[in-house]
């Protein structure tokens, strides 16, 4: 029986069976979003300034449903963007089942956005929903295929979760690195100030992760937090160039490669005053992202590849440095990592926030600035992000190097 | 003989008063809670310079043990939920689905305090003294929500302070009426000392007894606030103990309850 026929059965039997009031909600949204360019980046070539839509427009109908244990989510969605046509999608975010078989234990199917860990710049133990933190103005979250038991006690809760089921191995240059099938276990226990969590995912692809995360309470206005996760092997996208020794590829040559086991971690801090401002303050390390050998190596390969200007032709440079400049697309360009934020709720849903993202590695830097504006149903957001620092950083060689945006949302009912 | 007695009489006084006063809490508490497990539908609206700035919805489950969820219902809110136990917070917020543990100053934050929402009692919370006995203070003239009783009635002034972390208020001056021990009004201070909020408590008959349905806040930090919480219904519930589990918040069954 194929996931398409189970979902509409499943529903139809479970709106039929039962009595328990149903919640609609809809929501419009219009993102509009400009970026500007980075003409100082080795890596902006025509090629490249063509793949940027310098202005685009993100336009969404959301639509939720929950009956009893039944949850939908879906989305309806125009993208415009200068240089191309709209295009519509239908986005369905969450479709799953929360049932209870006995007291303290349950069970759901569906797709669901199951989001584990802890940190806020970046969390390790995130291994099921492994959404990206630090993107800007990003769309609701897409929940992933599932087949879980949870079980519940006083203070401790264990889910054990079969994700994406069906789907193997998957293609790991199609899908981004994450649609593989997974065995994950994820454990907490409510200890007093602290939450602890403990996460286990089995999948041929990465084998074998395992970490820990904790927060703690320091008191009414402090807490701390830290995660650490070990992978036995893991994945990151690289130039093939860079082992073939060649200057130019006729197919992409970025490709996902896995690069054995490592860690990645997570430490932070948080202060919240009375005042209604915080501050932040997180380091991490991520073991798929590039070291600063590997930007080197990369950027010492787009020199070698513009030097060939007048010799290669031009069309093939250009996209050979397009294809390099998807680098830039990793959640987290630098293994090592700090994160400073400031924000101020003045109680009343205004919410201005500054955040400065340092990678202490080679010096670069992206400031980001911000404010939500919350009323009765509308919702305005405002931000900017620049990206900056020493010159021969990997974030001052983005090729993007400004990105304004802003939303506004109407939750109609 | 006196000089004997003395000491034993300067113990036996304060822990006589502080029974009282434990008391008097327990009866002002019957006057909001019909039960120890309930549920509550909840109407909040926000005034700005008394205009309607905001309304919300919110639905409390509250357990033995300092136990509350809160789910939020109103459009923009839908999917928000917070658990507190005891001097504990968690916040789930639907974007991204994963509980976070939140201090008691982040709890603070918001239009309307999660912890005014959820706290429907004193007796667990705090402790301390009867002050003196007053003329129940009246309510400004100009707020509409609150009326002015035809007579003047005799009010019981407590200071009391937080008993345990993680309160909302360090401490609070309640008055409560000498005769019934409802709850008239109570002055609100955070943890520096300065008054946060003045809470103005309505009762009227249900099922035959006086419970508070109408809570109006005045925000002393933001003069131009008020905020009225209507308790439209308070129903006695025990919802699974699973539910009050914080990583149980990514679960979605209670509607059914």
């Amino acid at each position: 029986m194929s996931p398409r026929l189970t979902f509409p059965a499943l529903l139809a039997l479970l709106l039929s069976g039962t009595a328990a009031a149903v919640e609609i909600h809809a929501a419009i949204s219009v993102a509009p979003e400009y970026r500007a360019r980075n003409d100082a980046s080795s890596y902006l070539t025509d090629a490249t300034a063509a793949e940027i839509a310098t202005r685009s427009s993100r336009q969404d109908i959301e639509l939720r449903l929950q009956q009893g244990g039944l949850n939908a989510q879906g989305t309806l969605r125009q993208q415009v963007a200068n240089g191309s046509s709209p295009e519509y999608h239908g986005v369905a975010n969450q479709f799953y089942y929360d049932g209870r078989i006995a007291d303290g234990l349950g069970w759901t199917v569906g797709k669901k956005v199951l989001s584990w860990g802890v940190g806020f710049g970046f969390k390790p133990l995130d291994v099921v929903q492994r959404e990206d933190r630090r993107s800007v103005n990003a769309p609701p979250l897409v929940g992933v295929p599932l087949l879980a038991l949870e079980r519940f006690t006083g203070s401790d809760a264990w889910t054990i979760a079969w994700t994406r089921p069906g789907q193997g191995d998957g293609d790991i240059n199609n899908d981004g690195g994450e649609r593989d099938s997974a065995l994950a276990l994820h454990w907490y226990r409510l200890a007093g100030d602290n939450d602890v969590h403990g996460v286990l995912r089995v999948s041929p692809r990465r084998r074998l992760e395992a970490g820990f995360g904790a927060t703690r309470i320091l008191g009414d206005e402090w807490a701390i937090h830290g995660a650490a996760l070990y992978q036995r092997r893991g994945w990151r996208r690289t130039n093939a160039l860079l082992d073939d020794g060649g200057a130019l590829a006729a197919t992409d040559p970025m490709m996902y490669a896995a690069h054995g086991g490592g860690v990645k971690s997570v430490a932070g801090v948080q202060w919240t005053g009375e005042s209604g401002i915080s501050l932040l303050a997180e380091a991490w390390y991520d073991a798929d992202a590039y070291r600063e050998g590997d930007w080197r190596a990369l950027d010492a390969l787009t020199a070698q590849q513009l030097a060939l200007r007048g010799v290669a032709p031009a069309a093939a440079i250009d996209g050979n440095i397009a294809w390099s400049s998807q680098a830039f697309l990793a959640s987290n360009l630098l293994r090592k990592n700090v994160l400073l934020r400031l924000a101020y709720d003045d109680r009343d849903g205004f919410k201005p926030y500054g955040e400065l993202l340092v990678t202490p590695g080679d010096g670069g830097r992206v400031l980001t600035l911000g404010a939500v504006w919350e009323g009765d149903r509308q919702r305005y957001t405002l931000g900017a992000r620049q990206v900056g620092g020493a010159a021969d950083s990997a974030y001052a060689q983005a090729p993007i190097k400004r990105v304004i945006w802003a939303e506004w949302r109407l939750a109609v009912f | 003989m006196f000089e004997r007695l003395l000491p034993l009489l300067l113990l036996v006084a304060p822990v006589h008063a502080a029974e009282s006063v434990a008391a008097l809490l327990k009866a002002a508490d019957a006057f909001r809670l019909p039960a120890e497990s309930v549920r509550v539908e909840t109407h909040v609206e926000l005034y700005k310079n008394d205009a309607l700035d905001k309304e919300r919805l919110y639905t409390v489950y509250v357990k033995p043990g300092r136990r509350s969820l809160v789910l939020m219902k109103s459009p923009s809110e839908a999917g928000q939920k917070v658990l507190m136990l005891a001097d504990q917070f968690w916040l789930l917020m639907p974007q991204s689905q994963r509980p976070i543990r939140i201090t008691a100053s982040q709890k603070l934050l918001g239009e309307a305090s999660t912890g005014d929402i959820a706290t429907m009692t004193w007796s667990d919370d705090y402790n301390g003294v009867v002050k003196d006995e007053v003329d129940c203070p009246s309510p400004p003239a100009d707020l509409a929500d609150v009326p002015t009783p035809a007579t003047t009635h005799r009010c019981l002034h407590l200071d009391l302070a937080q008993a345990r972390n993680g309160v909302t208020y360090a401490r609070v001056e309640l008055y409560l009426d000498a005769a019934s021990k409802a709850p008239i009004k109570a002055d609100l201070y955070v943890g520096s000392g300065k008054r946060a909020k003045e809470a103005w408590y309505v009762a009227r008959p249900v099922n035959g007894q006086p419970r508070i349905m109408t809570m109006v806040l005045l925000d002393d930090i933001r003069p131009n606030r008020r905020t009225v919480i209507h308790y439209r219904s308070i129903v006695a519930k025990v919802a699974p103990d699973e539910f009050f589990n914080p990583a149980a918040l990514v679960r979605n069954p209670l509607t059914d309850w």
